[in-house]
């Protein structure tokens, strides 16, 4: 573990991101879009409440969450491959999957400011009533569900060293996850086939623990209880760590033998 | 003094859609002494920016070994150690990051280096005065001129004080006064103790900094040793050299198509053009072409000692950016 560089990809992550206003769209406009179209269909037209509308408001707040992670992780790499700091980086002595983690730990601190954002607006725009349950749990798994989310961006950031289309796969890969992790419906609800692919997905289990923690009555996945879904989904967090590592290994070695380190 | 970097028919391959592999670097050796800067001469294409990949440990050989530091390059175990002890710097504008200040650039690369916190802020100020950056130390790079991004790009690259650095023609587009700048802060580096390899095609600066130096020319070395050795290589040859009042295009022309003269090169000094060309079958006759340079106002005209930059053409076989 190289904390130094982990530091400094975040801190560099942080004043560029402030440094392009273009860090609007993902992180306020967006999720301000995404909550407004989710409380209407969510709503059906009729009065804005209940627990549907709220389940809506969590899928939101999800929604923002991994907004933000993948466009920080596609982004990532793509850009330093333009700008050509991708070499120095590479060359530098320190496993560039430290300096990714450190982006993605910024953009789960962007991520959390979305999903607290939809909220807000879901509260205060369309007076949704929101009462969360229990507020402090709630905030964990949030937290928790954040964090998990970053761990399929740096999976994803560690995958786009091969690719120069970085920004485009985001883009496919944006929709999937909200279908598989049950943030836009529940997971009953997916064909059986589909299952599978949510249940080894870390956030699936982190908006299931949210939604034990926000809703009065929820049914959890599988049957489980919030326990079991917090420890599930930290369990394939490290899991997808562990995975990215030996991939950005696997990829590292890949662009040294393809001289791919400064196509863009 | 021992060698610092030892290449042995080193060779870079790369595939090319629909087409055959193209051969960058084509099984070349040499040996690099510690404290010397050595030079990669050689035009575009010539394979010097992929064989400094290569030594810097950012990109694979295709065959062939290479050891910097008595590290292999391609030992995945070791590489991390060898990166630490050695760093690259690029000619050109990408490689910083612009939205960041000169200071933050250096402070972020400073820290994948693992340098210690005090240690690293005392080092960002030596470097930034070192290239006479100190006043624009918080100004974001995107603010810079093109010669503050390369003294910044040479600062990156001295925050890990390595024992070998890699300048990958770092004066390229640079006017002449921060080239100067740069090469005399490139002899500092070296007098600093530095093992400096240097790839360019500017003839006088591989004259005026490189100890010793191969030339390349389509991946495969086409002379190597000290300026003195290069130029007896071609001392065969020697160089006609006619001083003109006019530009001598048209009579250029001539030289030109006849395939028995090679290196043309036509250059103004002091508001007079200098011509120079040498014959491929020998000593050639200056007063040969007295006739075609004759409307251009002739000064002087006579025969010259090879330059290196007359080796050069003669050895890359007058290869044309």
């Amino acid at each position: 573990m190289n904390a130094r560089a982990v530091t400094a990809g975040f801190k560099q992550q942080a004043i560029q991101f402030f440094a392009d206003p273009q860090w609007i769209i993902p992180s306020l406009i967006s999720p301000f879009l995404m909550t407004m179209v989710m409380i209407f269909i969510s709503s059906g037209g009729t009065a804005i409440e209940g627990p549907v509308v709220l389940q809506a408001v969590l899928g939101g707040g999800v929604l923002g969450m991994w907004a933000s992670s993948l466009f920080s992780s596609s982004s990532s790499v793509s850009f330093d491959r333009i700008n050509g700091t991708f070499e120095p980086m590479l060359g530098s002595g320190t496993r560039i999957i430290y300096v990714l983690a450190g982006r993605s730990l910024w953009s789960t601190l962007i991520g959390l400011m979305n999903a607290f954002i939809v909220f807000a607006i879901a509260e205060l725009m369309f007076g949704t009533g929101l009462s969360l349950d229990r507020p402090f749990l709630f905030f964990l798994t949030v937290l928790m569900t954040m964090l998990s989310l970053s761990t399929v961006g740096l999976l994803i950031s560690s995958l786009f060293v091969l690719t120069r289309k970085g920004g485009t796969i985001a883009t496919v890969l944006e929709y999937p996850l909200y279908v598989f992790s049950g943030a836009l419906i529940p997971i009953s609800l997916l064909p059986g086939w589909m299952h599978p692919i949510s249940y080894v997905l870390g956030p699936s289990w982190g908006v299931d623990a949210m939604k034990y923690a926000a809703l009065p009555v929820h049914e959890g996945l599988m049957g489980m209880s919030i326990v079991a879904d917090i420890a599930i989904c930290m369990l394939l967090s490290i899991v997808m760590i562990v995975i990215s590592y030996f991939v950005m290994l696997y990829v590292e070695r890949k662009v040294l033998e393809y001289g791919t380190a400064t196509r863009y | 003094m021992s060698d610092i970097i030892e290449v042995r028919d080193l060779t870079r391959k790369f595939s090319v859609r629909r087409s055959p592999d193209k051969i960058a670097v084509d099984g070349i050796s040499f040996d690099v002494k510690e404290g010397e800067i050595f030079g990669l001469l050689g035009p575009n294409g010539a394979g010097k920016t992929t064989t400094i990949k290569m030594l810097s440990t950012l990109l694979y050989p295709s065959s062939g070994s290479a050891k910097v530091l008595g590290y292999d390059i391609t030992d995945e175990r070791t590489v991390m150690d060898l990166r630490r002890r050695i760093n690259v710097v690029s000619g050109g504008e990408r490689g910083l990051y612009y939205r960041l200040t000169a200071r933050q650039n250096l402070k972020f690369f400073s820290d994948l280096y693992g340098i210690p916190k005090n240690e690293r802020d005392i080092r960002c100020d030596e470097l930034l005065e070192l290239v006479g950056l100190t006043r624009a130390s918080d100004i974001r790079v995107e603010d810079f001129s093109r010669g503050m991004k390369q003294r910044l790009h040479i600062a990156r690259a001295l925050v890990n004080d390595p024992e070998v650095l890699y300048l990958d023609e770092p004066t390229i587009g640079l006017d002449p006064e921060i080239s100067r700048s740069i090469r005399d802060m490139i002899r500092k580096l070296s007098d600093s103790g530095k093992t400096i390899i240097l790839t360019t095609h500017y003839m006088y600066e591989a004259e005026e900094l490189c100890d010793r130096m191969v030339i390349l020319s389509q991946g495969k070395v086409v002379g190597r040793g000290t300026v003195g050795k290069i130029k007896d290589m071609v001392s065969d040859t020697s160089v006609v050299h006619i001083l003109t009042d006019k530009d001598p295009a048209e009579a250029l022309k001539t030289l030109e198509s006849d395939s028995d003269i090679t290196g043309i090169m036509t250059c103004m000094v002091g508001g007079r053009y200098d011509t120079r060309f040498s014959c491929v079958s020998g000593t050639p006759d200056p007063h040969a072409h007295e006739e075609a340079f004759r409307p251009f106002g002739i000064r002087t005209i006579g025969l010259d000692e090879p330059t290196l930059e007359d080796a050069y053409i003669r050895l890359t076989g007058g290869e044309r950016e």
